[in-house]
């Protein structure tokens, strides 16, 4: 196969001649490329995003949480109906070696009423490790300490603040919930949130101390997730081991409950995203085929058409091969170019979503290398059969055909 | 030894009822240095014949040694190769492709044969001067008159420097200005020792040839050697359609014809009712009941 300069200098004059047609042929191929690299740059980018939300706040945290809350990743919605994990569970697990501090979080059903009812509110009983565990500070005030943690207070994620009161800094108001007032004591810097993370979930919140809760009667309550910050990186697994162990005794040998360390929460977080990504790309990749046809149909029409010439270059010398080689390099010219668009496209889409939402999708050359690989690859399998038809021809039967 | 050795070459196109027999076992040997042209009326093969020796097309039947070599079954990578090599094509229709520039229309044999970008357009710059078309190398050939473009239709056909070249009425298109230029190329050509086979109607061009074929239904039914600058004898006297009149007959056609207007003149100046075309054709039915009648 003889791919030379002439080729593409050939090709790239077929379509300046033949703009709209050629426009028109790229197009399934441009929207292919761009929507398969628009979705692969938010993926990565998500993802990286969830990872180093990870390495900010819970770098150093094991999860537990029960079975059930393990299967849905999606914050908010994967609160089981009925979690195994206990009060003392917690205490066990506060007394393994090398556990700095943990933390329980206990979903509570109910509405806040501040100024205004805030219906994204979901309200958490916890204790007072909660900023230690998350690495995370407060933007106003305090959080509630041991001495107070009896006491009906509260503290607010940063939407919970804004949602419940006018005051954009609320301390020392109070809101009721299930006919008891809380006083706002502090409230917690945002958590720079992301999708499917539980960060969305902590700006929601409205902290109260677990003492506080015990004192309500609440009917059924069960431990969402405990957190535990480990006193270092390097213990992480034997802390894993102990807690697995010391549950496996308080559950009475009953393994239902995970234990997970942050690169699994990171994992388990970016699980439902990559399916939601491979259903997409499934989707352009669907386009791309389109595209191949249509870039196969338009070869085909552009071989009948050009058959004269292809008698005069065979007349001249021009050896079936050739013909091919020119063809193919025609088919691959215009897949290439519009594959290029189509990442130009998804730059500019990616740089549109950067600014308009606080997804922060990232586009390595290696992705643009694959779109520019699959391109080509569109373009040698799509334009293979008309560039066969244009090289078998005899060379009088084509000479003929005006 | 001959350089292109037909032995009864025979070219069917269509199938069934619709066979039409192009070339009918058509023998012919042509050596090196021969300026033959062919001649003959519309439809009667040398298209055929000149492009199965071309390469272009293969014989139904029948043997075709080119350079002593069997060439009629040649699988198509050596055809094509042969093609580039050693045959230059001409054609009626010029058949350059309009997109590319004059040089690099006659720089395409060299790009297929391999050559690098600059060394082909040199040397194809250099056979448009042989040419005299170097001035337009840069024009397209819409921008051309029609001698320009079959000069440089042969330009192309000689960049190869090919030993057989063969023309397809290079002259169809051409006025006599055009003609008269594209035929001193040719003959210029063969001048140096190529082959040139070419097809024409104008028997005034016999005159370049030094052998002339005469064609009829897919046959060559006449051969005949003839001196440079010389109009053959059988075109001279236009005779290559068969079957042949008479000059008698042709004599009889004429006056036919002028008695049919003599009459006609007559009717209308006489009878004015009469339609002119009946009285003509019953004068002409009487006049060869008398003709038959004095035989």
């Amino acid at each position: 196969m003889s791919f030379s300069p002439g080729h593409v200098r050939t090709a790239v004059l077929t379509m300046r001649q033949n703009r709209w047609r050629s426009l028109l042929t790229m197009f399934g191929v441009i929207v292919g490329v761009a929507s398969v690299v628009t979705i692969i740059g938010i993926s990565e980018g998500v993802k990286n995003q969830i990872t180093n939300q990870v390495n900010v706040y819970s770098k150093d945290v094991i999860t537990v949480s029960s079975r059930a809350a393990n299967l849905n990743a999606f914050g908010v919605s994967s609160v089981p109906a009925v979690s195994t994990l206990t009060p003392q569970d917690v205490s066990a697990i506060a007394n393994i070696r090398g556990v700095k501090a943990s933390v329980p979080l206990e979903i509570l059903s109910g509405q806040a009423k501040g100024d205004r009812i805030f219906h994204g509110a979901v309200v958490i009983a916890t204790n007072q490790n909660l900023p230690l565990v998350l690495s995370q500070s407060l933007a106003f005030g305090t959080f509630f300490n041991n001495q107070d943690s009896n006491t009906y207070s509260a503290v607010l994620g940063a939407n919970a603040a804004t949602g419940l009161f006018r005051d954009s800094i609320p301390l020392g108001y109070s809101f009721n919930w299930r006919s008891q007032q809380f006083v706002v004591d502090g409230v917690l810097n945002n958590f720079s949130n992301t999708l499917f993370s539980n960060d969305t979930l902590y700006n929601n919140a409205i902290f109260i101390p677990i003492n506080a809760a015990n004192q309500m009667s609440l009917g059924n309550r069960s431990i969402y997730e405990i957190l535990v910050r480990v006193t270092s990186s390097r213990l992480l697994p034997i802390v894993d081991k102990e807690i697995n162990t010391a549950l496996l005794a308080t559950h009475s040998n009953q393994h239902d409950f995970t234990v997970l360390l942050p690169s699994q929460v990171a994992e388990s977080n970016t699980g439902v995203l990559n399916l939601l990504t491979e259903l997409i790309i499934g989707v352009a990749i669907i386009s791309l085929f389109v595209g191949g046809v249509g870039i196969m149909n338009v070869m085909l029409v552009s071989v009948t058409e050009r058959m004269h010439e292809i008698g005069i270059r065979k007349a001249v010398g021009a050896s079936n091969r050739q013909i091919l080689s020119q063809f193919l390099v025609e088919a691959i010219t215009v897949s290439l170019i519009g594959g290029i668009i189509g990442i130009i496209l998804a730059l500019v889409a990616n740089g549109a979503i950067r600014s308009l939402t606080n997804l922060s999708p990232t586009l390595n050359w290696q992705i643009m290398l694959i779109a520019v690989a699959i391109s080509m690859g569109i373009g040698i399998i799509f334009g293979l059969v008309p560039a066969f038809r244009a090289s078998r021809k005899e060379p009088i039967d084509a000479l003929r055909n005006d | 030894m001959a350089l292109i050795k037909l032995e009864d070459v025979s070219k069917l196109y269509g199938f069934g009822d619709a066979t039409t027999l192009a070339l009918d076992g058509v023998s012919l040997a042509i050596n090196k240095g021969e300026f033959v042209a062919v001649m003959g009326p519309s439809g009667c093969g040398k298209s055929t014949l000149l492009n199965i020796m071309g390469l272009l097309d293969r014989p139904t039947h029948g043997t075709y040694k080119l350079n002593n070599r069997l060439v009629q079954r040649l699988r198509p990578p050596q055809a094509a190769k042969l093609r580039r090599d050693t045959i230059g094509f001409i054609f009626q229709s010029y058949n350059l492709l309009p997109k590319l520039t004059v040089l690099e229309n006659v720089a395409l044999p060299l790009t297929y044969k391999g050559m690098g970008l600059t060394k082909r357009l040199k040397q194809a710059s250099g056979m448009l001067e042989r040419v005299g078309m170097q001035s337009r190398e840069y024009f397209y050939p819409s921008q051309l008159s029609g001698g320009q473009i079959q000069c440089a239709a042969i330009a192309r056909a000689l960049v190869n420097s090919p030993s057989i070249i063969i023309a397809d009425e290079p002259t169809g298109n051409l006025d006599s200005a055009g003609s008269r230029l594209v035929m001193e190329l040719l003959s210029e050509i063969h001048k140096t020792g190529n082959t040139v086979i070419f097809v024409t109607h104008n028997p005034e061009l016999t005159r370049y040839a030094t052998r002339v074929v005469y064609m009829h239904d897919g046959m060559i039914i006449e051969d005949e050697k003839t001196a440079l600058g010389q109009v053959a004898t059988t075109a001279r006297r236009q005779l290559y359609s068969r079957p042949r009149k008479s000059v008698e007959d042709d004599l009889a056609g004429v006056s036919l014809l002028m008695n049919m207007v003599e009459e006609k003149d007559l009717a209308s100046e006489s009878v004015k009712t009469k339609k002119s075309g009946k009285s003509a054709r019953r004068i002409a039915t009487k006049r060869q009941r008398s003709k038959d009648e004095t035989e």
